[in-house]
Parts: C-alpha cells; sequence; structure tokens
C-alpha cells in the first residue's frame, strides 16, 4: 500500500492464474500479462444481472473488472476516485458489511452482494438503505474519504452517521441520539448516531464527505 | 486528558481519552465516533445571545457539545469537514484569534466569545467577525491544508482566505498586492497586511480558492 492517507494506492503482485475483482475504474496501472473480464458476476459464476442490479442500488457500480494474470510476476496497481485512505482486511469466513461506495477490491474467493439493512435505519441514519455484503474467506480493500482507524468492539460503541466504513456483522447497529435529550442532540449538530452492540470490527472514516460537500455547496454557482 | 492528532496533515483529526470527571468541550457534528459510556450536552455557546451572533456573525454554530465520563475511562475522535492539519495550542491566560470555522474543541477553561473585526476584515473576505478563544487550557482549531505558524515583528502579507488565526497583537489592514494591474492580473487581488509583533497561523490552501477553481470546471 502507497502513500497513505492522502492519496493511497495498492499494489498487487500477482503470479499466473491469481486475480483480484475490483471496482469499474479503479485500475491505474498494469503489465501487460494481465486479462480484464467485465460482468455483472463475481467470480465462479454466481449472481448475475439481479446482483448487479442489487450492486447498482448499493452506489456501485453495476459491472464488476476481473484481472486475471496470465504470466508470472505481473503487478496491478489500483486506486479509489476520492482522495484517502484504504485498508486491507484479511477475511476467514464471515461476512463484512461495507457501506457502499468504500468497496474498492477483494480477492475472487469472496462474494459480493448488496444487502438491505432496513428502512428506519437507513432514513435517519443518512447512511445508504444498501449495504455491500462481502463474505467468504480471502482479502478485502476498502476505501474512505479521510483516514480509517479500526475499532474492535466488545460491548457498545457509538459512531456518528457517515462515518462508518464497514463492520462484521457479528455487531447489530441500531439508531439513537447523540445526548440524552433528543432537542439537544439536533441542536448539537450531531443528531441521530449509530450504536454498534455485540463483538467484532468496526472501521470508521476521520472525515465524512456530507460535511465538506455542505461547506462547498453554498460556494458553487447554481447550474 | 490526553489528545493525540492523528494522520497529520492530510487527514487530522484528534483522539481524546478521557478519564471520569474529564471534559472537552467540541464544534457541533465534530464527533465522528465515542465510547458509549460518554455522555453528550448541549449548550448554548456564550449565552444566548453571543450564541446567536456567532451563528449569524461568526460563521460558527450557535451550539457546541460537552463530553464527559462519569464511570469508566473512554475516548471520543473528533474531526473537522475539511481535508487538513490540526493544530493544537496552550493558552495560559493569552487571547488568539481564530478565523470562523476554523475552531473544533477546547478544554472547558477556555472561553469563547465573539470579537468584532472591522470592515477591513470584512473586505478581506474573513468576514465582520472572528471567534475569540481566551483563558487557561488548550484549543484544537484546523485548516483546510497544512498550518503555517510565523512569528511577526513587523509587516507581512498574507494572501486573503489563508489567514487562520492570530495573536490579538496583530493588526490586519487590507491592501492591494501590488499595482492596480499586478494585484489584479497576477491572480492575487486583495492581499491581507498584517503588522505587529506576534504569531500567525496560516493554512496552505483556500476553500474560496477550491469553490472557484471547481466552478470553472462545471459546465
Amino acid at each position: 500500500m502507497l502513500c497513505r492517507p492522502a492519496a493511497t494506492a495498492i499494489r498487487f503482485a500477482l503470479d499466473a492464474g491469481e486475480g483480484m475483482t475490483c471496482e469499474v475504474g479503479a485500475m491505474i496501472a498494469m503489465t501487460s500479462g494481465m486479462t480484464v473480464n467485465t460482468t455483472s458476476k463475481s467470480r465462479g459464476g454466481s449472481g448475475g444481472i439481479i446482483k448487479g442490479l442489487k450492486r447498482m442500488f448499493t452506489g456501485e457500480n453495476f459491472f464488476l473488472n476481473h484481472f486475471t494474470a496470465h504470466q508470472d510476476s505481473q503487478s496491478l496497481l489500483i486506486g479509489p476516485s476520492l482522495m484517502g485512505d484504504c485498508i486491507h482486511h484479511s477475511m476467514r469466513g464471515g461476512t463484512m458489511i461495507v457501506q457502499g461506495t468504500s468497496w474498492l477490491a477483494s480477492t475472487s474467493t469472496i462474494d459480493i452482494d448488496a444487502t438491505w439493512q432496513g428502512f428506519t435505519s437507513a432514513l435517519f441514519s443518512g447512511e445508504s438503505m444498501f449495504w455491500v455484503k462481502c463474505s467468504g474467506a480471502g482479502e478485502l480493500f476498502l476505501s474512505s474519504y479521510g483516514a480509517i482507524y479500526p475499532i474492535d468492539i466488545n460491548g457498545e460503541y457509538v459512531v456518528d452517521t457517515g462515518h462508518i466504513v464497514a463492520f462484521e456483522d457479528s455487531l447489530q447497529f441500531r439508531i439513537g441520539k447523540a445526548g440524552k435529550s433528543l432537542v439537544g442532540s439536533f441542536l448539537g449538530g450531531e443528531g441521530l448516531v449509530c450504536k454498534f452492540q455485540g463483538q467484532g470490527r468496526l472501521y470508521c472514516q476521520s472525515h465524512n464527505p456530507p460535511s465538506f460537500g455542505k461547506l462547498l455547496g453554498p460556494k458553487l454557482k447554481p447550474r | 486528558m490526553e489528545a493525540e492528532i492523528r494522520n497529520r496533515p492530510s487527514f487530522a483529526n484528534i483522539l481524546v481519552s478521557l478519564q471520569p470527571g474529564d471534559r472537552i468541550v467540541a464544534e457541533a457534528d465534530a464527533m465522528a465516533s465515542m465510547s458509549s459510556n460518554i455522555e453528550m450536552t448541549t449548550r448554548f455557546n456564550g449565552g444566548a445571545f453571543g450564541a446567536l451572533a456567532r451563528r449569524i456573525f461568526g460563521g460558527e454554530s450557535m451550539f457546541v457539545n460537552e463530553f464527559t465520563t462519569t464511570s469508566a475511562p473512554g475516548h471520543i475522535v473528533l474531526t473537522q469537514p475539511f481535508p487538513g492539519d490540526i493544530a493544537c495550542i496552550n493558552l495560559t491566560g493569552n487571547t488568539l484569534f481564530l478565523q470562523p470555522g476554523a475552531f473544533i474543541a477546547c478544554e472547558p477553561t477556555v472561553k469563547l466569545g465573539l470579537g468584532w473585526a472591522g470592515f477591513r476584515s470584512f473586505l478581506a473576505g474573513e468576514g465582520f467577525f472572528r471567534l475569540k478563544v481566551s483563558g487557561n487550557g488548550r484549543i484544537w482549531f484546523g485548516a483546510y491544508g497544512a498550518i503555517f505558524v510565523r512569528e511577526i515583528n513587523d509587516e507581512y502579507i498574507v494572501d486573503t482566505g489563508h489567514l487562520v488565526g492570530y495573536e490579538p497583537t496583530i493588526s490586519i489592514r487590507v491592501g492591494l498586492a501590488g499595482g492596480i494591474f499586478s494585484s489584479f492580473f497576477g491572480g492575487e487581488g486583495l492581499v491581507t497586511r498584517v503588522r505587529g509583533q506576534g504569531r500567525i497561523y496560516m493554512q496552505s490552501r483556500s476553500f474560496d480558492g477550491l469553490a472557484a477553481w471547481t466552478n470553472a470546471h462545471l459546465f
């Protein structure tokens, strides 16, 4: 992983037969001994058009790019479109719930699907209604706007909406108010927060694109 | 209370470790995540009238949040909307002026107020008012880009939009960067002339500069 945390890029070293599944548009450069295969399926044939459509709801692309090396010692360089950090998470089975636009790449052994996190949580959390569900064993790469920091939760933890990158599905989350009183929470600018409960790994991002957009938006000319 | 500024300079954020009884005051919406035993209370920022003035003229939010823990130790992560650096200053009875939007957090012993900055400041694109922090304790402020510090003992020229904070011994004047022609065609336009003895804080990027650049690329 290069140039952390401001403009992170990831370089993979691949041997013949090895492959990565990446977000469309993530590739920066690669050596010539690679083949690219664009489908709506994840590797191995599961999924198809339905999964592609579901993925579109999460804010990801309908298509996925599969990069496969057909010679030894090839390299692939990928990066997200926004400024920001990337992390590497090794999965050993289990499921990781990833915020819509944060999924960047994973090894072909991980299954990527969209998941529905419930209407109320989506409506009030300011997060997307659909999340990307990654399950299986393999390597997972996530991106964010801002630096990413991991939190190992054992009990309860509070995250402001818009700062979640991904979490293990052993964690339950519900929407709560930030302070003691509801009025205070809203006036205080924190509004509603996500309260995680259980045991597992959570990734947060240090910065929040909507807050930045709220400042920049009024300065832009109308179109 | 221990605080660490992480991920500098591009995406700085503050990790604050609170022991029972410790308190920290933060700008509205500065909290990114925190332990569940930390309690948040919201209050007016310097009285109802002062808070209203700050909201309308200072470009800051009317409310601040106070975070505390009574039972067990906990931590909280505070952040700012801009991608950039965060600086921490320990006030020992002295005063510092901050531009609107720069303030992130302070210890509860620090007093937050609004000071009239004058028409000159307004012309410089810095607004009529500035935030005045005084008292004893640490304050944290953020910037868009990296933060530079410079000791001034005479006169110094800063482009408008790059000044983040300054000490009260510094006076501010708006002037042209050069002659009329070079000022407007050289892209510098108006500049801020700071004069006096003291310290100033500058940011390496201007938010208005980003807005202007983005506007130029929209169709």
